[in-house]
């Protein structure tokens, strides 16, 4: 089988890491820097070509690598997975843009670039794979590169903590997903994701399958953060890097939610895991925003407020309709912006101040109005105000529970994003509040990074207002879930 | 017979790193990981002996054993960098001194 030049972009870490120690021989840092940008860049065009390559037109694009299934690794390309690994190679652009200016002072450049080569592609890997099997390894790539990520200032107490508690928890979520795999094998013979659909969907709920159920729910879980296996995600987003905080709480988790889906609607039909989601969904936000309301420390608001979001997007998944599923994708390509510009933002004015404590910030805003500017409008679209493209997604979220009768949800969501502008209200209030006395020293951050807030802040914006043209993108991958499973089944059969 | 001997070694490994990861000894912890994925290991090995075709094993079981060992193999590295860097930060390897990270 041919592999298309389009995934070469696999690639790429390793390009990253050899270019890198060049310019490290040669003492020109600023190559490296250029070439991690141009990267990233190649990721975008890429996801472009295999859009060209009639995925547009609803095909499903096969790569078969070292055999016919069920022996060899097998990448299946839909809509639905490009979706997925375009909204991670197009936040991990930015991210790179915005390390130029960010960690210019920092050592280990060299790694921190490789390193975060490896989980756009391992994160557009999960998107890709076709079976368990090839998932399972771009999973472990990603979960490896974001341990090393998060502790990656390792001189101090902090990030190691939040790196080995990270690592101890994804790791012990991979191996029982792993574990599970082993039952699903012996079960079937197979991990191919069309044979396992033929095999087990639709057939009884035997008990093997309830254990393979709970080993999903865990594995996947625990990198998707849902309660009561977010523990590590307060302590590992706050001390990683601001741009890497971006990525993780941007798509990281999230890709833990797309593998979920993905393995959950191929072996069990909607019906049976719609309860067990709704009660996920609903413990998931409002532990996320109690929590939230608590916090002095910014990142750690927004880390705590990532996994409320993880709850309104687990809302989607429950109602098992494509409507549902819709309000879903469009909330993690809103939320990738939103969280990501609110992330980048206060890094940025962690970069400046040198404190993170909401009670130190006050009057903050008079000295750098961009990167205010962008808060605000990446919190108002958090909270869902209309006019934001967070408005749009969380409407489609809780209007899809109708239909599915689980109305009850809705109305709990809804009270959870009053409860959460509590805590973004209280940011704005203090950044735009009078100046005290012990004001601390602040200007406005490096035009780079102002830049990159500013256009996400546009992004958030621009699909508040004219939601059109992304949400028929979001209708087109939910539909390639829900209506177009047999085609995705077909493709890899025939 | 068989089955249960096999299968209850795997839960037998299974619970003894569950049981290792509740202990404070960080190098402890990490053990138990490497039993869990062993775990799955071993039930992946017995399912594919299992599906003999043409008096070969089932090599789609082998082959996963064996890469799951590399992917193993980069998690204990990560981390013992990591206990080593801890080490370092509070002088200890006890989990349970690392807390300075609550609420």
């Amino acid at each position: 089988m041919v592999i298309p030049t389009a995934l070469y972009y696999m690639f790429s870490p390793i390009i990253m890491g050899i270019v890198g120690m060049l310019a490290d021989k040669m003492k020109t840092p600023k190559l490296r820097d250029g070439v991690a940008i141009l990267v990233s860049l190649w990721g975008v065009l890429s996801m472009w070509m295999l859009y060209n390559m009639g995925v547009s037109a609803g095909d499903i694009l096969v790569f078969n690598i070292g055999g016919n299934p069920p022996l060899g690794a097998c990448l299946e390309i839909d809509m639905m997975s490009l979706y997925f690994a375009s909204s991670a190679v197009i936040l991990s652009l930015l991210i790179t843009i915005y390390s130029y200016s960010y960690m210019s002072h920092d050592t280990r450049l060299t790694e921190y670039y490789a390193l975060l080569c490896a989980i756009t592609v391992g994160m557009v890997g999960v998107a890709f794979a076709g079976d368990m099997y090839s998932m399972f390894i771009f999973w472990e790539m990603m979960g490896i590169a974001s341990y090393c990520l998060v502790s990656f200032r390792k001189d101090s107490p902090g990030p190691i903590e939040a790196g080995f508690k990270y690592m101890i928890m994804g790791s012990v979520g991979s191996v029982i997903l792993f574990f599970g795999m082993a039952f699903i094998y012996g079960m079937t013979g197979t991990l191919n994701f069309a044979q396992l659909a033929m095999t087990l969907r639709g057939g009884a709920i035997t008990p093997w399958m309830v254990i393979v159920f709970a080993t999903l729910i865990v594995g996947f879980g625990v990198k998707a953060a849902i309660v009561p296996m977010h523990t590590w995600l307060p302590d590992a987003h706050p001390e990683a890097p601001s741009p890497i905080s971006a990525l993780l709480s941007g798509i990281v988790i999230e890709t833990g939610l797309y593998a979920m889906i993905r393995v959950l609607y191929i072996l069990y039909e909607p019906a049976v895991f719609k309860l067990p989601m709704a009660i996920l969904a609903v413990v998931t936000m409002t532990l996320g925003n109690l929590m939230a309301l608590r916090q002095d420390d910014l990142k750690r608001m927004l880390a705590y407020s990532s996994v409320a979001q993880i709850g309104y997007m687990l809302i989607g998944v429950s109602t098992g309709l494509a409507y549902g599923l819709l309000g879903t994708f469009l909330h993690v390509f809103n939320h990738a912006f939103m969280k990501g510009a609110a992330f980048l933002a206060v890094g940025s004015i962690d970069h400046e101040t040198g404190t993170r404590d909401i009670n130190k910030l006050k009057g903050v805003g008079r000295k750098m109005p961009y990167t205010t500017l962008v808060i605000i409008i990446a919190f108002l679209g958090l909270a869902g105000f209309p006019g934001t493209s967070g408005f749009i997604s969380k409407f489609i979220l809780f209007s899809s529970t109708i239909g599915a009768g689980l109305a009850i949800v809705a109305v709990i969501g809804v009270l959870n994003s009053t409860l959460s502008v509590a805590y973004y209200a209280r940011v704005i209030m203090a950044l735009l509040g009078d100046e005290p006395a012990d004001a601390v020293d602040a200007k406005e951050a490096p035009f780079l990074m102002v830049g990159v807030t500013l256009v996400m802040a546009l992004v958030i914006l621009v699909f508040g207002i004219f939601p059109d043209s992304m949400t028929t993108i979001a209708a087109e991958a939910s539909n390639a879930l829900i209506e177009g499973l047999g085609n995705y089944i077909g493709a890899i059969l025939k | 017979m068989e089955a249960t001997i096999w299968l209850g070694t795997a839960f037998a490994l299974l619970s003894i790193g569950l049981y290792c990861i509740s202990r404070p000894s960080m190098i402890r912890i990490l053990l138990g990981i490497e039993m869990i994925l062993n775990a799955g290991n071993f039930t992946f090995i017995y399912f594919a002996a299992q599906r003999v075709a043409a008096g070969y094993v089932d090599p789609l079981g082998q082959s996963i054993v064996f890469m799951s060992i590399v992917t193993g193999g980069c998690v204990v590295a990560i981390g013992l960098a990591l206990i080593v860097n801890a080490y370092k930060q509070f002088n200890t390897t006890d989990a349970r001194e690392l807390r300075r990270l609550k609420w």
